[in-house]
């Protein structure tokens, strides 16, 4: 009997859970985010702006084009834009123009705006560690001018601009920075947070005459080099040019060339192609002063050769490694010195090195890094190995006997 | 500690944790220390379920209520004790593997977000610092006391020091990998301010675009985990009550122990915050000092003293 009893029981408990689960989020009741920007208003106030993916869009784009050619372009998106206190704040009073649940998961990239971001981010970041819904992998970018702008632009080889930004950062080519290594250098002393500058530029452009029926141009939200932060605080950008630098002296290059001029004909070039590259820094501490002295070492590929020079010849060799190494090391000088000159911030966590050694001196320092490192001399010591020369000797093109 | 505990168990075969105080200590004082020890099981169990709970609603289900999780648990857990210590470890050893291959692959595949430097320098903080910073995991290895009830239940007594130890380094090992990789994932600033860092370690593994979404995986370790530990601890509680009671079969006590662990499970901590202070700062002093060595050394000491118990181990 007691066990008809307990088995009915365990039968009706079951039947209440059938419904589903307490925290469920159905697909069809969800909005899901694809960028976050965050803007700050004269008043102080934070302007939240999502770009949020229209599911049924995404699935017609897939089709392939069923409403005929030059159809209406159908948005992808739909972007929103709120205000509040906090962040979750206006995420609430957005809430009064989704008709759907936000959900924060599938986030691919969070724009900082301009204002935002000299204001100091600390004050607008929390949000994305507290809650559970937005990813540690989120990539994480600066805008120059609003963060808004970018989220509301077009991207025509991605399905929305998010998207596209988060893929050039996955790309590697410029500065790329995920959420938890941007918190990473805000929350560890001897370093200064970077993010990529993203900025839209009419890049690219449509083609012929089916397209023609807007302009040819249109803005694309794009990377143009890094921003500089001291603490929380945007205090500088770094050009496309020094961004390289950045990476170099970050031990952050996956790929990229290096372009010299030719050693006998100056006017043509050559370039090498990275196929890997490993930086170490080694800091000294004299008790007054620091130092560092930075080793970069390159594995390069030869991949493109405007001049006639023999590179067989090592004398040739020798002399093509050492101008490369200098292209290099005026790079990561340039990036190094606008941080450490101009802007007088660590971002290359030369500092994180020095407390690894001196452990002792460090408490003493890390109050003032900064100013420390302003100070401090920096060695860069780059050497360049060519490991291959793609698929030719020497070229091909050009009439025998008339190398030398 | 985990001799201790064994050293005490093998003097006194066929007894439990919750019936040789008494012979050791007499009846009454016997019966106290038995009693207490009755408490901190209890405790115990509510602050490891009530943390597995929390785990759950923070990261995943923050709108269910607790009671929903409790009421699940712990009818598991009491058709577990129902059927006893051998159901229970026969089903461990099902989930063991694969827990334990699980926790290996997250490292594993983790690895590439790893930076050898965020663990370098080591030892800076100096001693003081971290003998007081090993409390709260040497507080959660001690807890091998549990170790004191299942001696008599063991096929082969004479391997329980074996055993012990290895089930302590397992663990160990286990744990070290753990912290290890997590700190050279986020660094030690980061890793100090995540209530569940593991959790946040698993969440950024991503290789090749579509081994995403670890962190289910250790969602169902931790389930996996937490309801095992839980049964086991049920079963722990039911029995040591039922000797304490002097009661012949342990099964009528496992509806009003469930009821008890309910209501603790339930009043044990105001929210996460309390709960988070508590057990990095409270409970590890409290239960290592009185439960895992204290008590345990205390009565071996006694026992040798005082001659009772035969020699053994």
């Amino acid at each position: 009997m007691s066990k008809r009893v307990a088995f009915l029981f365990l039968i009706i408990v079951l039947l209440g859970l059938t419904g589903g689960c307490w925290s469920r989020k159905e697909l069809s009741e969800t909005a899901i985010i694809l960028g976050a920007g965050i803007d700050r208003e004269p008043d102080g106030k934070v302007r939240l702006t999502l770009q949020i993916a229209r599911p049924a869009a995404f699935g017609a784009t897939e089709g392939g084009g069923g409403g005929g050619g030059g159809g209406a372009m159908v948005g992808t998106v739909w972007v929103v834009s709120g205000t509040g206190e906090t962040v979750f704040d206006a995420q609430r009073n957005l809430s009064l123009q989704v008709s759907r649940r936000l959900y924060w998961s599938h986030n691919i990239i969070l724009i900082f705006g301009e204002d935002a971001s000299r204001q100091g981010v600390r004050e607008v970041i929390n949000f994305f560690s507290r809650s559970p819904q937005p990813r540690e992998t989120m990539w994480v970018g600066v805008a120059k001018g609003k963060a808004e702008e970018l989220l509301t632009s077009h991207s025509a080889m991605e399905k929305s601009s998010a998207q596209s930004l988060g893929f050039l950062e996955r790309m590697k080519a410029g500065l790329f920075v995920e959420y938890k290594d941007f918190i990473r250098d805000l929350a560890c002393p001897g370093t200064n947070p970077v993010a990529p500058r993203l900025e839209l530029l009419y890049r690219g452009r449509h083609e012929g005459p089916v397209m023609e029926l807007g302009p040819g141009y249109h803005k694309e939200a794009v990377l143009t080099g890094a921003a500089v932060f001291k603490d929380d605080r945007l205090v500088g950008w770094l050009d496309e040019s020094e961004t390289r630098g950045l990476l170099w002296l970050r031990n952050l290059i996956k790929k990229g060339a290096v372009t010299v001029p030719s050693l006998n004909e100056p006017e043509k070039k050559i370039t090498m192609e990275i196929i890997r590259s490993k930086t170490k820094v080694d800091p000294y501490y004299d008790g007054e002063k620091a130092s560092f002295e930075v080793q970069i070492r390159v594995d390069g590929m030869l991949i493109e050769q405007q001049s006639k020079e023999v590179f067989t010849d090592p004398e040739v060799m020798a002399a093509l490694k050492k101008s490369l190494a200098a292209d290099v090391e005026r790079k990561a000088r340039s990036a190094l010195e606008k941080a450490r000159d101009d802007y007088a911030v660590d971002v290359f966590g030369f500092g994180e090195a020095f407390h690894r050694k001196y452990k002792k001196e460090w408490p003493a320092l890390k109050e003032y890094w900064d100013e420390e490192f302003a100070r401090s001399d920096v060695d860069i010591a780059v050497e360049v190995r060519i490991r291959q020369s793609g698929m030719q000797a020497g070229r091909l093109s050009i009439r025998r006997g008339a190398e030398r | 500690m985990a001799r201790l505990v064994v050293g005490l168990g093998l003097r006194f075969p066929g007894k439990t944790l919750f019936q040789y105080p008494e012979i050791i200590l007499g009846k009454a004082a016997g019966k106290a220390v038995a009693l207490l020890y009755l408490w901190w099981f209890f405790q115990n169990c509510a602050e490891n379920y009530r943390s597995f709970i929390s785990f759950l609603a923070v990261s995943f289900m923050p709108e269910t209520p607790l009671m929903v999780f409790v009421a699940f648990a712990l009818i598991m857990a009491s058709y577990g004790a129902y059927y006893g210590l051998e159901v229970i470890a026969r089903t461990n050893q099902l989930f063991l593997p694969f827990v334990i291959v699980s926790v290996v692959l997250l490292f594993f595949l983790s690895v590439p977000e790893m930076t050898v430097n965020n663990l370098l320098p080591v030892f800076e903080a100096g001693m003081i610092h971290l003998v007081k910073s090993t409390a709260a995991p040497l507080a959660w290895f001690g807890e091998v006391v549990t170790f004191a009830v299942f001696i008599p239940y063991l096929n082969r007594p004479g391997q329980a020091h074996r055993v012990a130890l290895f089930g302590i380094l397992g663990t160990a090992a286990i744990y070290e990998m753990t912290v290890i990789g997590i700190i050279a994932i986020f660094s030690p600033a980061l890793t100090a301010g995540y209530l569940f860092p593991v959790l946040n370690g698993a969440r950024i593994i991503h290789l090749a675009n579509f081994l995403e979404r670890m962190e289910l995986v250790l969602v169902v370790i931790w389930t996996v985990a937490g309801v095992m530990r839980v049964t086991l601890l049920h079963w722990v509680l039911v029995l040591g009550s039922a000797q304490w009671l002097g009661l012949k079969d342990y099964r009528p006590m496992i509806l009003p122990v469930a009821v008890i662990l309910t209501a603790l499970f339930m009043l044990i901590h105001k929210g996460i915050l309390e709960e988070y202070y508590f057990l990095a700062w409270v409970w590890p002093l409290y239960s290592l000092i009185i439960f895992e060595a204290g008590l345990p050394f205390l009565l071996l000491a006694v026992a040798a003293i005082r001659g009772v118990g035969g020699k053994s181990g």
